[in-house]
């Protein structure tokens, strides 16, 4: 690498507002011609739309929401990406076995562990405009930075694998054949990349993340108790009863669906490719909790459409999507059950494109070649064929037959919970590192609000650990 | 490594000239000049910037080794248990 390991906070010192005399820069802007890429003019032309919302947000009445319109994007979809089918079949497994309880609000709670790391990630993008992955290999070296993308792109091929069983699982209740059904999402995918432009990217999966939403009138149709959900929020009871393994299996699953280290990596990669600075850290976070929100209320509408599940006493242990679209349809009616069918098929192909291209980030900021969607094909086809080959490889193993995908989707979040704690111990020395950090370093109760999910995860980790080896120790 | 990056200045951003900016109150953006572009970007945001600058590596304390070799081990072992548990699930399963 041609690199003079310079840091580049001495740059940021020189900020974007140029400062040399203009005899000097006038013989040197032609040589600029050369050196500004597409992804830089891209990136330029969001800007400028950004500086503009600045300026006139300041004197209209409704102008900054053209702001956090433009600035929003990473935060909503890295959550509703997480929202994906595994997860939704998580909180589907938490309804329609414990019914309404302690997993609505420990739903919630987990949504808030997530936007205390995920923040972290935009504080970290917007400050050294470098990716989660460039900067473990630029501050610990290749030899902890080749351990941390192992569990990354590991945890990622499982999790894209379970995407596109939940495709295929959603679109087979409507009796759309697999194939077909994969296919059709690798078209989506695909389609969704060749924009060559971030901001299109974005935009195209935000819409057809909103569809994450379709959980919402699912459980409206299963007419829930709200004294009960209102009960179970504020007391955490009734506390699920029964075996005590299972139990822990499924409070790990459920923090699984909703952080994992994907989510580390695709969110700083996202804020960087939008070209977000310092000063829209706060825009940034709000997108980070807008997305929280989204996330949690659409999670707990999945438990709440399966809850009758429960109150029919169906066991749905071993139930896979489609399972329980078909387990719901005489109890909430054929609507309710093709939009939960609709719903994983959706969380599947959303969750699909966002993890695709997190592997894709992590590879390019790796092995140091183009990584943006703001670049053509032709100038970052190694990013494009990491996407897409990640993609096609998870489609392809789904549609072998005897593949054992139920070995992959109870194992995929609770890997990702496993393998969270290292990821967070990277991005808490990462922001708390003020060479990397400057004025934006972590404070005292971000760092404290860190190490404590840290510490909850390895205690989770822990637990199911010990009760696997030793199964009479929660009378198993 | 893209070969055109590497004759780059060490900061691209700042050779712009002062007295190019960008009208942000304006209807139209033309981003043909490079300086206009590298106006509107921070300096450290420009790809061929990025490519020529890295942080350097960080020293790591005795005590940030430990933690970080406690958790790959934690990790592995892990990873260990749940394949044999998932591994036994599906098989029982069956």
């Amino acid at each position: 690498m041609n690199s003079p390991d310079k840091n580049p906070s001495q740059l940021a010192g020189h900020t974007a507002h140029p400062t040399t005399e203009s005899a000097v820069a006038s013989a040197a802007a032609r040589e600029l011609i050369g050196l500004v890429t597409h992804e830089d003019v891209d990136r330029a032309r969001d800007r400028w739309e950004v500086a503009r919302a600045r300026v006139k947000g300041r004197s209209k009445t409704f102008g900054g929401f053209r702001l956090l319109w433009l600035l929003v994007g990473p935060g909503i979809l890295v959550f509703l990406g997480e929202n994906d089918a595994p997860s939704m079949l998580s909180y589907s497994a938490d309804g329609s076995r414990y019914g309404v309880g302690f997993f609505i609000p420990f739903v919630v709670l987990t949504f808030i562990m997530g936007f205390i790391v995920q923040e972290m990630t935009v504080r970290l993008g917007a400050v050294t405009h470098r990716g989660h992955a460039e900067l473990i290999f630029d501050r610990f070296g290749k030899f902890w930075g080749f351990f941390s993308m192992g569990d990354l792109i590991f945890g990622n091929f499982l999790t894209l694998v379970t995407e596109f069983i939940g495709v295929r699982a959603g679109l087979g209740f409507f009796g759309v054949r697999p194939a077909i059904a994969v296919g059709g999402a690798l078209v989506i995918v695909v389609a969704a990349i060749t924009t060559g432009r971030y901001w299109t990217w974005e935009r195209i999966t935000l819409s057809l993340a909103i569809f994450n939403g379709l959980f919402i009138p699912a459980a409206i149709l299963a007419r829930p108790d709200w004294h009960a959900v209102g009960h179970a929020m504020l007391t955490w009871m009734p506390f699920p009863g029964g075996n005590r393994y299972e139990i822990l299996l499924l409070i790990l699953a459920t923090i699984g669906a909703t952080v994992t280290p994907w989510m580390l990596f695709f969110q700083q990669s996202a804020v960087v490719d939008k070209g977000m600075q310092p000063r829209d850290i706060n825009a940034g976070r709000f997108d980070t909790l807008l997305g929280a929100l989204l996330a949690s209320v659409f999670a707990i509408a999945a438990i709440l459409a399966t809850v009758p599940l429960f109150h029919h006493g169906i066991n749905a242990a071993d139930f896979q999507a489609a399972q329980f679209a078909e387990a719901l349809e005489p109890l909430i009616g054929h609507t309710g059950a093709a939009l939960f069918a609709l719903g994983i098929f959706e969380a599947g192909i959303v969750a699909a494109i966002a993890i695709s291209t997190s592997s894709a980030y992590a590879f390019g900021e790796v092995m140091q070649t183009g990584h943006s969607l703001n670049r053509p094909l032709r100038e970052a086809w190694p990013f494009y064929l990491t996407l897409f080959g990640s993609a096609c490889a998870a489609a392809a193993l789904v549609l072998i037959p005897r593949f054992p995908l139920e070995f992959v989707v109870l194992t995929v979040n609770v890997i990702a919970v496993l393998a969270m704690p290292p990821a967070l111990a990277f991005l808490l020395l990462l922001v708390n590192d003020p060479e990397v950090m400057g004025e934006h370093v972590n404070g005292f109760w971000a760092n404290v609000a860190g190490v404590t999910v840290t510490i909850l995860l390895i205690i989770a980790g822990l637990g199911f650990g010990l009760a696997t080896v030793f199964p009479k120790w929660l009378g198993g | 490594m893209d070969p055109h990056f590497a004759d780059v200045p060490e900061n691209p951003g700042a050779l712009a000239s002062q007295d190019v900016s960008v009208d942000v109150k304006s209807e139209q953006l033309s981003l043909r000049d490079p300086r206009a572009v590298l106006s509107l970007l921070e300096a450290d945001q420009v790809v061929a910037a990025k490519r020529r600058t890295h942080f350097g590596r960080k020293n790591l304390s005795t005590g940030t080794k430990a933690l970080l070799w406690g958790l790959r081990i934690y990790v592995v072992a892990m990873l260990v248990i749940v394949f044999i548990s998932a591994y036994q699930a599906v098989h029982a399963a069956r």
